[in-house]
């Protein structure tokens, strides 16, 4: 991997942590849900966070830097 | 509708930013809890990659100005001012613990991507038994590094936290660091990189709290 790879890919890790830290962790006072499933889905694919896998992500840079797909 | 971004501990000052919809950030105390609001007028606030990154950002603010902050998962909110009171209260001691625990903490983040085991051997030539034998030998064996590499970091944490990873992820895990270790975690994700040029390892933070903020097993 590329070290343009690895900056792009440890990019993608980080948004990946900070999404999952906000939506799945943190304390939890009773309250009114809001957020559905596919409304978590939806916020994961509007961030271009690869939710599946790492692999994924790697698949993924590996198609960027094929020019197949954008960032 | 009120939208809760973190409890916090003595809050020097509200960051001068809007919180969700513009809404003005409003500091509670609540039973002696320190909280962090904005009203929404929607009565399911929207949710978006905006709303989400405006959370964190928020919560980042406030940690920065305080002693301590229990970030709130993104994602519920309350109807009234008597609803958010009888949650806090409901949950007082918790969080009274969690305060605690988190105060003069960071966390982090640590990835390790790298193939799992590939079943080399497919079924070829071994019968059932040596397949499994194989097989457990290789997980025990894939067990034991990942607690070798999981172990110099829970070394330097208060708590820590291990994740199954996904395929092609190695290790996923959190650590809630006191700040004096923090140098010398960094340190420890780069004798790790040293060490396994044939590993990613991706370490992210310091993030506020997030993982640590409920009690989770294992903590102290």
């Amino acid at each position: 991997m590329s070290l343009t790879e690895q900056h792009d890919l440890r990019q993608q890790v980080t948004l990946l942590e900070l999404v999952d830290r906000v939506l799945n962790k943190g304390v939890v006072l009773t309250g009114d849900v809001t957020l559905s499933v596919a409304d978590v889905d939806l916020v994961y694919i509007g961030l271009r966070v690869l939710l599946a896998s790492a692999a994924t992500l790697e698949e993924r840079q590996e198609a960027i830097s094929a020019g197949s797909a954008q960032p | 509708m009120i939208h809760l971004y973190c409890v916090v501990l003595e809050l020097e000052e509200l960051p001068r930013v809007p919180g969700l919809d513009g809404a003005p950030l409003e500091h509670r105390r609540i039973d002696g809890f320190e909280l962090v609001v904005s009203k929404t007028a929607r009565e399911l606030p929207e949710v978006s990659e905006e709303a989400v990154l405006r959370h964190a950002s928020i919560v980042e603010e406030l940690m920065a100005r305080s002693r301590a902050v229990l970030p709130a998962q993104f994602g519920r909110a309350f109807a009234d001012e008597d609803e958010l009171s009888d949650a806090v209260r409901e949950k007082a001691p918790e969080l009274e613990r969690s305060l605690s625990r988190v105060q003069g903490c960071l966390e982090f983040g640590l990835r390790v991507l790298g193939d799992r085991p590939a079943d080399e051997h497919g079924s070829t030539g071994f019968s059932g038994s040596d397949y499994m034998h194989t097989r457990l030998a290789e997980t025990r064996e894939r067990n034991r590094l990942l607690q070798e590499l999981h172990e110099p970091f829970t070394r330097l944490s208060r708590a820590s936290a291990r994740f199954g990873g996904a395929s092609g992820e190695l290790f996923q895990g959190a650590y809630l660091v006191p700040e004096e270790n923090a140098d010398a975690f960094r340190e420890n994700v780069r004798r790790l990189e040293t060490d396994n040029p044939e590993l990613t390892v991706v370490c992210t933070g310091p993030w506020p709290p997030y993982t640590f903020a409920v009690e989770r097993e294992g903590h102290p």
